[in-house]
Order: C-alpha cells, then sequence, then structure tokens
C-alpha cells in the first residue's frame, strides 16, 4: 500500500476535492440558514416538516436529497478522475516505470479512490446534524412510525442512516473507476455515474422494471428509511449492501484487468 | 524482463508489436552494451517510440523478448506531470514509489530545478517539464535511463546542458538509451547507433563506424576529366553544380585526394553534405 499516501495526497491537492469538502462542510449550514428565514417548510420530503421542530429531521432531509443527487456526483468527482487524470496529465509512464506493479498501482489508487468520497460523506453527515441543531436545536424526532425518538437516539439513528450510504457510494465509486479506466477519460470517469445515477433513478420512478429495480445501485441509498422507525427493518439494508457489492465486483474486477494489460501509450 | 549478467544492459530479440493493421516493430533486435550512450535514430514511425515503450514495460509485444540487467527510468514522448503538485512534489511521489530511491534534492541540482522545484508545474515551460522528465527517470537510480528526445523544448543553453549532463550520467556508468531526432545531438553523445525504418533495424553499430559509411561531398578540381578517370572504384560522377559528386568513406576520400594531388590534379574545393551521420542516416532512412 506504498501508493495510498500519495494517491490521496494528490486527490487532496486538487482544487476541485478541496472545493467538494468546502461545500460538504458549508452547504448544510446554509441550508439551515435559508429555511430559518423562509415560512414555507420541504414537506414533500421524509421529515421535511419536522426540519423547524427537531435537529435531527435537517440531516434526513439533506440524506435524502445527497442519495439523489449528491453522491454519485461526489463518487464520479474523485474516483473517476484518479485513474484517467493520469492519462489526462500523460503520468502513466512515469508511475508505472516504478517499483511497484500494475497490481498494486491499481489497490492504491482504488483505495484512495474509495476513503476520499467517504470522507467526504461523513463531512457533510456531520455538518447536517451540526446544522440541524443548530436551526432546530436537541428536540426528540418524530420517527416513521409515528414514535417520538430522544435525542441521543435520533442522533445514533440520524448517523447510522448516512452511514448506510457508504456500501452503494462505494458502488458508484467503482463504476466511475470502470469508467475512469475503460474511457481514459476524467469527463467520462466524472460526469457517467452521476449520469448513470439519474437514469437509474428515472427507471426506479417510471417502475417499469418491477422488484428487478432492487439491483439498481440508487436502490439502497433508500435502505436507511427502515431505520428511523421503531419498528425497525434492516432487510432493504442488507439487500442494498449486497446489490453495492455485486455492483462494485462487477466493474472492479474488468477494471483491474484493463488497467493491468493495458498498452500505456 | 530477467537480468543479465554480461557486458549487455539491454537485450531484445525478434521484438514485434502490431496496432490493428499497422505493424510498428517487425522483429526488432537491439543489443545496448553497459555504460555507453546508445542513439536510437529513425523517421517518424520507424517504431522508435514502440520499442522505448517495450522496454519500458509500458507496452507489451506481440512477440520476442527483452531483457534489461538491472533497473529502467526515463520516459518517452512528452514527459507528464501532475500540474496542482510542485517540481519537487513530483518527484516525491515517485521516490516514494520505488524501493531505494535517489535523493530528490539531489536530482532536483542535478538537472538544474531546484531553484524552481517549489512552485507548481501548472506554469512551466515545456523545457522545465523535460528536465522534471530526467530528475523522475534518475530518482529511481536506474542502471539504464531511456531519453526520448530529452532535448524537447530545451534553449541552446539546457540543450547543452543536457549534452553535459548525458556525458556525466555515461561516466559514471549509467547505460543511457537516447532517441533523438537531432543528428548532431547524437552524434555529440551517442557511442552505438541503432537505426530504426519500419519496424525494422536497417543498422547498428558504433557511431565511428556509422560515420565510416560512404558519404556524398563535393569536389572541384583543376581538371574534373582526370579527376574522374583517376576514380578507379570510387563512384564519382558530374554534378548539377559543375562540380564532382563523390560517395566515399572518409577514408577512401582521403586517399583519393592524395591521389589526385600526386598526379598533380589541383583540389580547389572539397565540401561534404552535411555531417557524415547524417548523410549516413539519410542513406539508410530513405
Amino acid at each position: 500500500m506504498r501508493t495510498l499516501p500519495w494517491e490521496l495526497r494528490k486527490l487532496v491537492a486538487q482544487s476541485r476535492v478541496r472545493a467538494a469538502f468546502v461545500v460538504c462542510l458549508l452547504a448544510p449550514a446554509a441550508v439551515a440558514l435559508v429555511l430559518s428565514v423562509q415560512s414555507g417548510l420541504p414537506k414533500d420530503t421524509l421529515f421535511g416538516r419536522h426540519v423547524l421542530t427537531s435537529g435531527f429531521a435537517l440531516p434526513l432531509v439533506l440524506l435524502s436529497f445527497c442519495a439523489l443527487w449528491v453522491f454519485p456526483l461526489l463518487a464520479g468527482l474523485v474516483a473517476g478522475e484518479v485513474f484517467a487524470g493520469e492519462d489526462a496529465h500523460g503520468t502513466w509512464p512515469a508511475l508505472l516505470t516504478r517499483g511497484r506493479t500494475r497490481g498494486e498501482v491499481f489497490t492504491g489508487k482504488l483505495v484512495a479512490a474509495c476513503l476520499v468520497p467517504v470522507a467526504l460523506l461523513a463531512t457533510a453527515a456531520l455538518s447536517s446534524l451540526a446544522a440541524g441543531v443548530a436551526l432546530a436545536g436537541r428536540e426528540p424526532l418524530v420517527s416513521l412510525s409515528g414514535s417520538t425518538l430522544g435525542p441521543g437516539r435520533a442522533a445514533v439513528l440520524v448517523l447510522l442512516s448516512w452511514a448506510t450510504a457508504v456500501p452503494p457510494l462505494l458502488g458508484f465509486c467503482a463504476l466511475a473507476v470502470l469508467l475512469s479506466v475503460v474511457s481514459r477519460s476524467t469527463v467520462v470517469g466524472v460526469a457517467g455515474p452521476a449520469l448513470l445515477g439519474l437514469v437509474m433513478q428515472l427507471l426506479s420512478l417510471l417502475g417499469s422494471l418491477g422488484t428487478s429495480s432492487n439491483a439498481l445501485l440508487t436502490t439502497p441509498f433508500l435502505a436507511w428509511r427502515g431505520l428511523v422507525r421503531e419498528d425497525a427493518y434492516y432487510g432493504p439494508l442488507w439487500q442494498g449492501a449486497l446489490v453495492s457489492l455485486g455492483w462494485a465486483v462487477a466493474c472492479l474486477v474488468p477494471a483491474r484487468l484493463v488497467l493491468l494489460r493495458r498498452d500505456v501509450s | 524482463m530477467a537480468s543479465l549478467a554480461s557486458v549487455e544492459a539491454v537485450t531484445a530479440r525478434g521484438l514485434r508489436k502490431q496496432y490493428g493493421e499497422q505493424v510498428a516493430l517487425d522483429g526488432v533486435d537491439l543489443t545496448v552494451r553497459r555504460g555507453t550512450v546508445h542513439g536510437l535514430l529513425g523517421p517518424n514511425g520507424a517504431g522508435k517510440t514502440t520499442l522505448l515503450r517495450v522496454l519500458l514495460g509500458l507496452v507489451r509485444p506481440d512477440a520476442g523478448s527483452v531483457e534489461v540487467a538491472g533497473t529502467v527510468g526515463g520516459f518517452v514522448e512528452t514527459p507528464g506531470a501532475y500540474p496542482y503538485l510542485t517540481g519537487r512534489q513530483n518527484l516525491a511521489h515517485l521516490a516514494a514509489l520505488d524501493d531505494e530511491p535517489g535523493d530528490v534534492e539531489e536530482v532536483l541540482q542535478r538537472v538544474g530545478l531546484a531553484d524552481r522545484a517549489d512552485t507548481r508545474v501548472r506554469g512551466w515551460s515545456l523545457g522545465m517539464r523535460q528536465r522534471l522528465g530526467i530528475a523522475a527517470g534518475l530518482i529511481r537510480r536506474p542502471d539504464v535511463l531511456v531519453l526520448d528526445e530529452p532535448a524537447n523544448g530545451l534553449d541552446p543553453v539546457g540543450a547543452l546542458a543536457l549534452r553535459s549532463l548525458v556525458h556525466e550520467l555515461a561516466h559514471d556508468g549509467l547505460t543511457v538509451l537516447l532517441c533523438s531526432h537531432d543528428l548532431h545531438e547524437v552524434d555529440a553523445l551517442a557511442d552505438d547507433v541503432t537505426v530504426l525504418v519500419a519496424g525494422r533495424v536497417v543498422w547498428g553499430g558504433t557511431t565511428t563506424e556509422l560515420r565510416g559509411r560512404p558519404g556524398a561531398s563535393l569536389l572541384s578540381t583543376s581538371d574534373d576529366a582526370l579527376a574522374q578517370r583517376l576514380a578507379g572504384e570510387l563512384d564519382v560522377q558530374p554534378h548539377q553544380s559543375g562540380s564532382l559528386l563523390v560517395r566515399a568513406t572518409t577514408a577512401e576520400l582521403d586517399g583519393y585526394v592524395l591521389e589526385l594531388a600526386r598526379r598533380g590534379v589541383a583540389v580547389r574545393e572539397l565540401v561534404r553534405e552535411g555531417l557524415p551521420l547524417e548523410q549516413a542516416f539519410l542513406e539508410l532512412a530513405t
């Protein structure tokens, strides 16, 4: 794993990754500020009607939004660049004529491509929780089953809910890695996961896939809903984890083979 | 790639590489002696860069084998760099991937980048990037250094400094495989030369041997008709300029001029067409 520290440094040195951290840190506060001054509430979103009565509602509202639009974009922004960036900068020859094998380089990059999006997610989760509490205080949260959750339990469930987004986020990272390795284009690597995420959302909305929609990589982002209720259910969580794993394996095996076998020109 | 215990730093046998219908390498054999500067010459599309990529392990040949004694470093075409990192960080990154890397500061000094090493590569000139590419090769402390058009983008002073650096490296025992379009550069630096044309080696040997190949000279004498009769087996033909066109090795030309003088034919002008190496290359490559 000697490649990992520098892969992380390279990522953090890039302005768009730094900008993503700043957005994840500050955007929840900005949303809280807007909600505090506007008269209406986001009632169409789960927990939207409670954002001014419990500080634990806002992070769940933001989680719903991020699951739809932000997480695939974050995955692409980081993981989509990690491999194709070497093509863009012409650095593969320098990188692959070192003492490390291509397999080692792939592993180091992959781990970096997964760690940074997870760190971004964690940043967004904590700043959302902080923004929610700043907006509405540590009041109890009304769960999806109608029960009241005390502040401590609500905080734990909020963080666990955000944590359930990690497996599908990693699935999208794997998708970004595949697109990045195969296309050798940062545009495809960065925008591809977001576009494919959008297509998956549309397919889910249309309902034409029936139960097959469970195999879509966007479906596991909804699994947290089973947690924030008195009678919690975990089936979608395990199913989502398996689906995410399936996508990750299906993307990473060919991506690794392509990198190991490709001619670097 | 396996190690060699002999005097050869690089041995390639029967290398073949095809991209679709295009044959880039067609049974290339190459031997590079340890501690020498080996020039690789050829017109565009001759397969030079593909050969270097194979040697660096970046491209897998369809057939043939390559053996390199020790480690190989260097760059092909324009060396890449991370624009958002400084020059020092670029080198430190690459050094971190090697088991026994060289000292970053020392290498930066050696390629003349120490003063600018803490600025981001984004604003660097092509010449500075070339030097960073050389530094990236050297930081590996390679036994064989591959340089593809290293003087690209360098000003005359930079090119001169590069030549002196390559001389220094070769003097230190490093084997340098130098690919260049600049025949003056190869002439000045290389001990051995391999000429590639259309994916095949058309000539290989020392630069002295290459210079020894017949070259063209324009000769003007006091009696061109007699001079032509005295040519014997030498190729001496009337030229459109009014002079005689002589195709001969340097040694043959020396003998011919002495013979002319002995027979009372005065040599008024003798002009070699370009560098001997240039002549030989053009003959081989066209």
